[in-house]
């Protein structure tokens, strides 16, 4: 059974590490240490989804396709600039 | 010819493109538009500023083809010249609204209440993408000083890598990791009261 724990230094230090590193798979002392925190603290442990989801909702937030409009005029614009050709 | 020429590695399209081949640049221009509009958008929320930026980051390759060195690959060239690009316009608009402080990360008074944190709730992929969330994803996202959101955007949304984020921005890496762990919480803060309802 989980427990919200008061914040205490000791969520202060797993809130930056969380900020840090999200879940990332680190195999060190502090972060086994870390892991043990999150799994026995509720604070923590909603902290850090809510950290994932921020994340999760901006990478699927659908980048729009490029207009073809947008090709037509880079490539006209580069046709113009030919004549200051790369070679020099 | 155009099959070949589309086979061609970046190295070999801009050796062509330096020695004058205009198709030879048009076909890294069809590799990478998407990339750059994309991360364009991703900046500034907005199509016709990518669009703009989008021009402007080809022109500025095209111009600048003999600059680029080969030590770091051609998609980090174009993050780059996107990036100053994007800083460059926000100058010229005179967007510069006062630099807010992201010195003092909220989490740390956050971590000082004596209250629980309420949970976000799972949302739905079909309700992920409605209108009311996006705009407080754009929102919460313009509210970010640019300095912040870009390495957000190159590390949270384009996955580079902290090392290549930090050649792009010129930054060491522990002043990419800070950056970043700044702009999750300050997002993560302004989205909060619209997950928590």
């Amino acid at each position: 059974m989980k427990k919200t724990h008061r914040h205490t230094l000791n969520c202060r230090s797993v809130y930056k590490h969380i900020c840090e590193n999200l879940d990332a798979d680190i195999n060190s002392a502090q972060c086994r240490e870390i892991r043990a925190h999150i799994a026995g603290c509720d604070n923590c442990t909603a902290y850090l989804d809510s950290l994932k989801k921020t994340v999760h909702l901006y990478r699927a937030y659908p980048t729009p396709r490029m207009p073809a409009q947008s090709h037509k005029k880079l490539i006209a614009a580069i046709a113009l600039n030919k004549s200051h050709n790369i070679k020099q | 010819m155009t099959g070949s020429i589309q086979q061609l590695s970046d190295e070999q399209l801009i050796e062509q493109a330096r020695n004058g081949n205009v198709r030879a640049f048009e076909t890294l221009v069809k590799r990478y538009e998407q990339m750059v509009y994309g991360f364009s958008f991703k900046m500034c929320r907005n199509k016709e500023k990518a669009d703009e930026t989008l021009q402007d980051t080809f022109i500025n390759v095209y111009k600048n083809l003999k600059q680029f060195n080969g030590k770091s690959k051609f998609s980090t060239w174009l993050y780059s010249i996107v990036t100053n690009n994007c800083l460059m316009n926000r100058r010229k608009r005179k967007m510069d609204r006062e630099m807010m402080s992201l010195d003092e990360p909220p989490v740390e008074d956050g971590a000082n209440h004596h209250e629980s944190i309420p949970s976000w709730d799972d949302t739905p992929a079909e309700k992920m993408m409605n209108t009311e969330l996006r705009s407080h994803l754009d929102n919460a996202i313009h509210q970010l000083p640019e300095e912040y959101r870009v390495v957000f955007v190159l590390r949270d949304i384009e996955n580079l890598t902290a090392e290549e984020t930090a050649r792009i921005l010129k930054l060491s890496v522990p002043a990419v990791k800070s950056r970043l762990r700044r702009a999750r919480i300050f997002l993560r803060e302004e989205l909060n009261d619209y997950m928590v309802q």
